[in-house]
């Protein structure tokens, strides 16, 4: 950190705090949430603070708890601070399924309504099995992102709450989804027929719950 | 009251030595949730189902609970297993003093970081990367020039390589500082061969 300061160097102060670990509920996860993020300032005199609500019992950032807390805290921050804050992205599922890509989108929605200045991922799987992330993960974070800004928080809100249902029974049993081998053409990094239809067919989805593109 | 001079890593750090003991299982056990429990209900707290808040009165006392736990329960320090703590000033003048906007990456690709809004109409920063998932030796420039090649995608960030020369990377030894340096070169060779040389990491 001393050398950070004393270099001029950008710096990031990164914690996800964890909904049903110590601080326990929604509410209560949101409140160490907004010390931590006001703390990275004080601290480690941050350029921006790395967040990432983070599910004790699923490992994912995608939940609907822990979007609930990204959410409010990142509105809160936007609202009563300047500070810049970024967000992690952990779905349960792996590349190269349509779980995989909801769950980002929902998360990205989120982010985007309230405030995020920078969207970190996807780390897919749970950011725990090799291989297994690839760019087209991040292609539909931005893509939705592009899509919500600007939006009506209501109507976000009403998408997200639909959203997060088509998922959210799924948590257990998440699809593994595909290594980053099996989802490109290695030699040109090119993503899989496969992998364009079932990113289609997210993306398609998320049109019919109201998302313009 | 009126500090002496700015928090910084140095004060931190002198305070780390000085504060109050206390153990990680008290911390963790009862100061942090008490405290949670205390403030939800002081400020009412409830978050009624909305992903992003519409409640700004509500919003306002998130801020004072989050503001609160920092203010008295401070930050442990687990290397000394004491508390560091701030008065209310210190607090503000972090606040009052952050930066609102800074660039990442150089050259064409070099992107500006400022501060959105609730409801923005602009589009945030995407970073793009693995998010420190473990990579294979093998497929660690691909997986990134695959980020690299995403318009979408602003900046990178890293993942985690398994080996390097084959070897494990652990921690302390010199093939974690090897493995360090060349997932900093991998990814700078991706970016480039992206076409996008400045892309920030």
């Amino acid at each position: 950190m001393a050398h950070y300061q004393g270099n001029s160097d950008i710096i990031m102060d990164e914690q996800m705090p964890i909904f049903g670990g110590y601080a326990g509920g929604i509410e209560e996860t949101a409140i160490v949430d907004i010390a931590t993020h006001i703390n990275a300032f004080v601290m480690s005199n941050a350029s921006w603070h790395l967040d990432g609500p983070v599910h004790i019992r699923w490992g994912s950032t995608n939940t609907r708890e822990t979007l609930m807390i990204a959410g409010w805290t990142c509105a809160t921050i936007s609202e009563f601070t300047n500070m810049i804050s970024g967000n992690q992205y952990y779905p349960c599922a792996g590349p190269c399924t349509e779980m995989c890509l909801l769950e980002a989108s929902a998360q990205s929605m989120t982010d985007t309504s309230s405030g995020r200045e920078i969207l970190s991922g996807v780390a897919a799987a749970k950011g725990v099995v090799q291989d297994k992330t690839t760019g087209m993960e991040a292609r539909m974070m931005g893509e939705v992102a592009r899509a919500t800004a600007g939006m009506e928080i209501e109507e976000v809100n009403r998408i997200l709450d639909s959203l997060v249902k088509l998922y959210e029974k799924d948590y257990a049993n998440a699809p593994e989804g595909k290594t980053f081998q099996e989802c490109y053409d290695v030699a040109t990094v090119t993503p899989t027929d496969e992998y364009v239809k079932v990113y289609e067919g997210a993306r398609r989805k998320l049109e019919e719950l109201g998302l313009v593109f | 009251m009126t500090f002496t001079r700015s928090v910084d890593c140095f004060e931190f750090y002198d305070r780390a030595k000085k504060g109050q003991k206390t153990s990680q299982d008290d911390w963790d056990l009862m100061t942090i949730p008490m405290k949670a429990i205390e403030l939800k209900q002081k400020y009412n707290l409830d978050f009624k189902n909305e992903f992003v808040p519409t409640d700004k009165g509500m919003m306002e006392n998130l801020f004072k609970a989050g503001f609160e736990m920092l203010l008295e329960c401070g930050i442990f320090c687990t290397d000394t297993s004491r508390v560091v703590k701030y008065t209310e000033d210190e607090i503000w003048d972090a606040i009052n003093n952050v930066q609102k906007e800074f660039v990442l990456g150089t050259g064409r690709d070099a992107v500006n970081v400022r501060k959105r809004n609730v409801g923005d109409k602009r589009k945030p920063i995407v970073q793009g990367g693995p998010t420190g998932s473990p990579i294979s030796e093998d497929m660690f420039m691909p997986v990134h020039l695959s980020y690299a090649l995403e318009k979408e995608v602003d900046t990178i960030v890293n993942g985690v390589m398994m080996t390097v020369r084959g070897k494990p990377p652990i921690p302390g030894s010199p093939y974690e500082i090897l493995a360090a340096k060349t997932e900093g070169r991998l990814i700078k060779t991706a970016a480039a061969m992206a076409g996008r040389p400045g892309i920030a990491i």
